[in-house]
């Protein structure tokens, strides 16, 4: 990719999979909270 | 120079939409609980949008977008923090229990949280005050960062666009209060997303492509700057020296300061209060982590490639074709490699970046002022809305004299200031605050204190980058900063939050000791 620092890998890997893991975490817990706190 | 007519035209349809929208919230808003916390039942994608445009202003696009052209690709890291700390545990560990207790409370600013949640007044104007002396410089680096890109664009006199751009976002806040500005919010977080993926997808195929683009910026690593290159910088597609003086500017200020910062900020916790509930919370979730990735991911992604097209089309690197402001850099970037219709488009969402964080600030501090203090000073029990307004006006007022005064290179630094600040002062105490069963108050102000006065000591007196500008220890004690290398690059930040959380866990002791002692005397009774 251009770009041989493995530490700037490693930050863009992380912020990728970071964004990935919010919306996974939105998905799997979307109907969750609302009885409890609505 | 772009179009003026295509510009006037896109201006006019995007000031009418935003307009519109804050009528729509002026509408809605029924009472005071509309008007401060969004009536506590707004949209998940709303408030995600919302969340996201209010962190990323024009300074994470701007100012760390032409940090980043000058320090280089490590700013990458910047963004995990964003979206690690800014979402995921904003969200989940702060969101879920301030909303739960702030809606149990029935707090509606952060300030009134804290002051409730301690049964404490002093904590109320104590974190009131703070806000009011230190939310300002930021709200004058964001106006200054969108009359920057206005001015320059179209050159038309700076301080016109300083005002005219602080009046428009003035009157639909005031107006409009929480509901508008979420909604404006949201819009603009939409056209900031459509505008950044397009950055991203000029600039690489202006610069040769992904893996062109990062090889051609590796080769100019000669033409890092020598100042750059004997702080530890010798590649912009790479962290500079590990403990180099670069190195601990971009760790400790720029990706620890800003990246931990966000955690306590008053104008982002205030939102976690208008959720209806934790699924809203969930959702938004999902809506605010890909936002952020594309906002300060691209920004930090760009700003360092700018100085590839610079080189090919000037041959000069991007600082020196911007004369030495990073402010410059990606306007003058955008400015000079983009077509004109994305200029314009660009021009939108760098005003629309600006006016979300802008709208959210001058609430803040508008409650700060006609809601907290007022409260506390007058002692009645709830300020009515036209006091928050007026409020409103007298903070807007001041923050648009402090821009207009305060120097034009200072976006990223003002930002990394006012978080840092936020993070020493209050996010022990609101950790305690959320996670104890029965807070106490003395260990939240023992913190409060010593995190603010640790920042505001390490600020002045030992970190140069602010200790320059500010000039007060020269005054004093005739030398710069008290301490030398490595010190005088460490953030405050990280003196501060360490500190202030030793006081708070003292202050938990103490008050514990106190417990047992009476227990024990009344026993004894």
């Amino acid at each position: 990719m251009g770009i041989s620092d493995p530490w700037v890998i490693l930050g863009y890997v992380l912020s990728i999979g970071l964004a990935i893991a919010c919306i996974a975490y939105g998905f799997v817990k979307r109907n969750e909270g609302a009885e409890k706190n609505g | 120079m772009v179009d003026t007519t295509l510009f006037a035209i896109c201006t006019v349809i995007y000031l009418g939409v935003t307009m519109y929208l804050g009528y729509l919230g002026y509408r809605h808003t029924k009472g005071a609980d509309d008007f401060m916390v969004g009536g506590r039942k707004v949209h998940p994608v709303v408030l995600g949008l919302s969340y996201g445009a209010t962190f990323i202003s024009t300074s994470a696009i701007v100012g760390f977008g032409g940090i980043a052209a000058q320090y280089g690709m490590g700013l990458i890291w910047l963004t995990v923090l964003n979206i690690g700390l800014g979402i995921l545990i904003a969200f989940i560990v702060y969101g879920k229990k301030t909303r739960e207790i702030g809606h149990k409370l029935g707090a509606v600013t952060f300030p009134d949280l804290m002051g409730k949640r301690f049964k404490s007044p002093f904590m109320q104007y104590a974190t009131g005050i703070l806000i009011l002396l230190s939310m300002p410089l930021y709200c004058a680096a964001i106006i200054i960062g969108g009359a920057w890109f206005v001015s320059s664009t179209f050159q038309i006199d700076y301080t016109l666009a300083l005002l005219g751009f602080a009046l428009i976002t003035a009157v639909y806040v005031v107006m409009g209060g929480l509901l508008a500005v979420m909604y404006t919010d949201a819009l603009q977080g939409v056209l900031m997303l459509v505008g950044m993926t397009l950055l991203l997808v000029l600039t690489f195929a202006s610069v040769g492509g992904v893996t062109g683009g990062f090889d051609n910026l590796a080769a100019l690593s000669p033409q890092i700057p020598q100042n750059l290159q004997d702080g530890g910088l010798h590649s912009w597609t790479a962290m500079p020296d590990l403990g180099s003086n670069i190195w601990f500017t971009l760790v400790t200020t720029i990706v620890m300061g800003v990246g931990i910062g966000v955690l306590a900020q008053p104008q982002l916790s205030v939102r976690f209060l208008t959720a209806k509930d934790d699924r809203s919370l969930n959702r938004a979730i999902a809506v605010g982590g890909p936002f952020l990735l594309m906002m300060t991911g691209v920004a930090f992604t760009v700003g360092p490639l700018t100085n590839v097209w610079f080189w090919n089309n000037t041959g000069k690197i991007a600082s020196v074709a911007a004369g030495g402001n990073a402010d410059n850099i990606i306007p003058l970037y955008i400015n000079s490699a983009m077509p004109e219709l994305f200029v314009v488009m660009f021009l939108l969402v760098l005003l629309a970046a600006a006016m979300s964080t802008l709208s959210s600030i001058f609430h803040t501090l508008g409650t700060t002022a006609g809601y907290d203090l007022y409260k506390q000073i007058t002692k009645k029990e709830t300020p009515s809305k036209r006091i928050t307004q007026i409020g409103m006006v007298i903070m807007i007022l001041a923050s648009v004299a402090l821009a207009l005064v305060m120097p034009s290179n200072i976006i990223a630094r003002a930002t990394a200031m006012f978080m840092g600040l936020c993070a020493c002062a209050f996010l022990p105490t609101l950790t305690y605050g959320l996670y104890s069963k029965n807070p106490v108050a003395l260990p939240a102000k023992l913190s409060l204190v010593v995190g603010a006065v640790s920042w505001f000591i390490w600020t002045v007196f030992v970190h140069t980058a602010e200790a320059k500008q500010l000039g007060i220890c020269q005054a004093l004690f005739g030398q710069v900063t008290l301490l030398g290398a490595p010190f005088n690059v460490i953030d405050p930040l990280i003196i501060g939050l360490p500190l202030a959380t030793v006081a708070l866990v003292i202050g938990i002791l103490v008050t514990r000791t106190e417990d047992t002692s009476s227990d024990r005397t009344v026993g004894a009774d």
